[in-house]
């Protein structure tokens, strides 16, 4: 998906330079529904995992600390995280959560269940400045 | 100062007192029937969780071991325990017997509360069969002591068609549940506090528990509870009112006319301010100071316990808080609500009481 | 990263002259060393500290010095469980070492002292320790030895007369300021850039470390910098089953013998129960029942044995201890006052073995010549 927005968004700039007629490769408002649509089904897979989805070994899920995902700053990383020693993306840490208050095992960093807990997260954080290394 | 109030100064409790205990000096004149000065401990939101066999999540008993073993070195005594509710996560007979088997290595007597996490698998019958009335009255040193059950909702909601009450239980369970309902004490409790109250002299100080918020702070969370006004009415006519609740795992404190408010910590986990929700709006009371935010690798930060002063009919609440600077919020006769004894000038606040 | 790697010239330098000097370059892996504006480093007031440090007649029975229990040899420690003092009188807690002290913000197991400075003037006159009833005999020697009042005359512009504690401690810290060791493996592979200054695992290891061990949190590790504390207080749960089930008592009795004037350096010292109460004894605060403060993890292979009493012998005892969730034996009772950051770990041996490899990579190359060649005299 993100490949052909690129491919659009690059195409319509050097089509400026020439032709404005050529359309072929342009986005409609259908095209935004849907990819709007697709982005939503994976926020609501996001929140079910949150909320008990995760199958913990301690039965611990995510929104026991975090209601509506807050206090999860997704709009603070990368940042500085003292429990990981280093400079943070939000999967690291989510994983860290994972790990530790619900005791299971941690998340590749590509797996859809990641990419779907960070959808939510940040989709409850929508509208929030960004604000990296933020504490 | 008076004699009197030397002689508690002086015993006010070896350990807390060392130095951080600030009582007021101002003594307030009561009639005939002078509310006498003593101290409660207020334990809350232990969320026992089962998880098979023997199993219990170690985090929340380790918090609920701790405020007991905290509160049991208090010298003098505190004169009994507050328990303001959700002792379980899932209202589970292990859950419960689970909880009050720790409690019972508390010293002295404890009154309980009914949390939502207590009531809805059973509607609250296993919990009653082992503590009692879920809501009741009693009088301490010329305090008027009430408890209510402020956690019952619409007869809709409760009886609606559901697979099993477990399911029922879960979906009350899931504090920003869009499917939920909103906490109330209902007509019923209403108008048996009406008729408690009618035999209280209106100079009796007090103090009312319940588990959710007497006052309207946020209804996604239930930080809530839907006829909180009628209750305050019925409060009203007292000189002077304080309502201690649980459920939000975090320090709130207000006043309301005659009535302040204070919220206990839980000894399980700690909960962002509802403020922190940036998609939708809440009230939080603007007085409060708000408690530092956590650091999750020590599972005790921003828990904790509180140890309660009643001094001439006011409470003052000393937050315990393992891992993290404790707190007292007590109540200030001139300025007539409760504040920060520390934090309250914007100018002394720290960067953890920042929530964003 | 940022820190620009010795020279191997230095570097070779640094091994023969032991832990740097006083001006000298800050040490791969650490931040420049806090200098208190009141007590600046220059090389003739360290010369002092160093004699001051090593004199023996500053105690009772003329044996016990600074170095007594903080060995230049043994990486500035006495290797022992708790150290013993005048007569061999034994205290409660066990040496913590020198090195790296100077980046403490507070000093002692329980941070009694806000100060290096502060802190040197205890344990002369602790009775398990120098055993001196005061200072006066301190400052009585110093008078009648002529290089001392020179080398005081010339460090702080002072007459024999003039000569206070102030300055004995000041010079002594500023001693200890030199005591700084950085560029181990660790630092070399982490902020060096040398990926084969560690070995696969102890790589490993440091993923432990920052991972399932659940070190790093207090054990810091930083992007440019590692000091391996967090200058703050935990029950790790050490001690607890000697004063399980009385520490009202214990903590009541304490409190009240303070507030009659008690002294907590002597009383924590002395009173094998009082010891136990760890950072309370200082700050009274229920938070800090059998709280100790996190020491530092460099050189930690030389420091044995470990944690406040000593009580843990080796690395593998060690990680042990932290793998029962703060118990010698998994059965054994947790404390309700633990920390939260304790709990049971479920390592496999692997992981044990790689994490003690990693703690093995956090030796100073300078501090090991030093251990190593005091042992090869004493052959």
């Amino acid at each position: 998906m993100l490949t052909r927005i690129t491919k659009a968004v690059l195409c319509a700039g050097a089509l400026t330079l020439a032709q404005p007629a050529a359309q072929a490769e342009e986005f409609t408002e259908a095209d935004l529904k849907s990819w709007e649509e697709q982005f939503m089904t994976v926020v609501k897979r996001g929140e079910k995992l949150f909320h008990g989805g995760l199958e913990s070994k301690n039965t611990v899920s995510c929104d026991q600390c975090h209601p509506n995902a807050t206090n999860t700053h997704p709009e603070t990383y990368p940042k500085f995280q003292q429990q990981l020693g280093k400079v943070a993306v939000l999967s690291e840490m989510i994983n860290w959560c994972i790990e530790n208050p619900l005791e299971t095992e941690p998340l590749a960093l590509d797996d859809p269940r990641m990419t779907a807990l960070q959808a939510y997260i940040t989709w409850e954080r929508r509208g929030v400045e960004l604000a990296p290394g933020k504490h | 100062m008076s004699i009197k109030r030397r002689d508690f100064l002086k015993t006010g409790g070896a350990l807390l007192a060392a130095g951080s205990l600030p009582l007021s000096l101002v003594e307030v004149a009561f009639g005939k029937n002078s509310p006498q000065n003593f101290t409660f401990a207020f334990i809350s939101d232990s969320h026992i969780t089962h998880i098979k066999g023997n199993e219990f999540v170690r985090n929340w008993d380790m918090g609920l071991k701790r405020a007991i073993a905290e509160a049991n070195l208090m010298t003098p005594r505190p004169d009994f325990t507050i328990y303001g509710g959700d002792i379980a996560q899932l209202g589970t007979p292990e859950e419960i017997d689970h909880g009050l088997e720790l409690l019972g290595a508390l010293r002295g007597d404890v009154r309980y509360v009914m949390g939502e996490h207590d009531y809805y698998l059973d509607l609250g019958d296993y919990w009653r069969k082992q503590l009692g009335p879920d809501y009741y009255s009693f009088d301490h040193k010329g305090v008027h002591f009430v408890v209510l059950n402020s956690i019952v909702t619409y007869d809709e909601w409760t009886h609606q068609d559901w697979d099993t009450p477990m399911a029922r239980m879960k979906e009350m369970a899931r504090l920003d549940n869009p499917n939920g309902s909103p906490f109330m004490v209902g007509p019923t409790q209403r108008e048996w506090l009406r008729k408690d109250l009618e035999k209280v002299d209106k100079d009796t100080p007090l103090v009312v528990i319940s588990h959710s918020p007497l006052q309207k702070i946020y209804k996604g969370w239930n930080f809530w509870t839907d006829d909180a006004e009628e209750v305050q009415a019925l409060l009203k006519p007292f000189r002077k009112v304080t309502v201690l609740y649980g459920h939000v795992h975090q320090i709130q404190y207000n006043q309301i006319g005659n009535i302040s408010f204070h919220a206990a910590m839980a000894t399980a986990w700690p909960w962002p301010y509802p403020s922190t929700y940036s998609q939708e709006a809440s009230y939080m009371p603007k007085l409060t100071v708000e408690m530092n935010r956590a650091d999750p690798f020590f599972e005790r930060d921003a828990t904790g316990w509180q140890f309660i002063n009643m001094h001439s009919g006011n409470v003052d609440v000393h937050y315990t808080l393992p891992d993290n600077t404790n707190r007292v919020v007590a109540f200030n006769e001139d300025k007539g609500h409760p504040e920060d004894t520390k934090y309250q000038a914007e100018a002394e606040q720290i960067p953890p009481q920042e929530h964003y | 990263m940022l820190q620009k790697l010795p020279t191997a010239g230095a570097l070779s330098l640094a091994l023969l002259c032991g832990p740097l000097p006083a001006l000298g370059e800050t040490p791969l892996g650490l931040p420049p060393v806090p200098i208190p504006a009141d007590n600046p480093q220059t090389p003739a007031k360290i010369e002092l500290g160093d004699r001051l440090f090593n004199d023996v007649r500053f105690s009772a029975d003329g044996k016990v010095s600074c170095a007594t229990c903080h060995d230049p040899s043994k990486a500035f420690t006495d290797n022992l469980p708790v150290s013993e003092g005048f007569k061999g009188l034994k205290g409660t807690r066990n040496a913590p070492t020198v090195i790296n002290a100077a980046y403490m913000e507070t000093q002692f197991w329980d941070g009694r002292e806000p100060s290096l400075e502060a802190q040197s003037l205890q344990p002369p006159i602790n009775p398990v320790e120098g055993g001196l009833e005061n200072h006066d005999p301190i400052l009585k020697t110093i008078r009648d030895d002529p290089q001392y009042v020179n080398a005081f005359r010339e460090v702080f512009q002072v007459s024999p007369d003039e000569i206070t504690m102030d300055h004995v401690a000041k010079a002594i810290a500023s001693f200890e300021r030199t005591q700084i060791a950085g560029d181990s493996p660790f630092d070399r592979y982490f902020f060096g850039g040398e990926e084969d200054a560690m070995t696969e695992a102890q790589i490993r290891g440091f993923q432990v470390f920052t991972g399932q061990g659940r070190c790093v949190s207090c054990h810091q590790v930083e992007q440019t910098q590692a000091l391996f504390t967090d200058n703050r207080f935990h029950n790790i749960g050490v001690g607890f089953k000697n004063i399980k089930g009385r520490v009202a008592e214990i903590a009541e009795e304490f409190l009240k013998a303070k507030a009659e004037g008690a002294d907590v350096d002597k009383t924590v010292l002395t009173d094998p129960d009082a010891s136990e109460l760890g950072r309370f004894a200082v700050s009274e605060d229920m938070t800090d029942i059998a709280a100790f403060k996190t020491p530092t993890l460099r050189n930690i292979e030389l420091t044995a044995p470990y944690m406040h009493d000593g009580s843990q012998e080796t690395l593998e005892d060690m990680v042990e201890f932290y793998n029962n969730g703060g118990r010698v034996n998994p059965d054994d009772p947790v404390s309700p006052f633990l920390s939260g950051g304790i709990r049971p770990l479920d390592l496999s041996e692997q992981q044990k073995e790689d994490l003690i490899a990693f703690m093995k990579a956090l030796t100073s190359p300078s501090v090991a010549a030093a251990t190593k060649s005091a042992a090869n005299n004493a052959q």
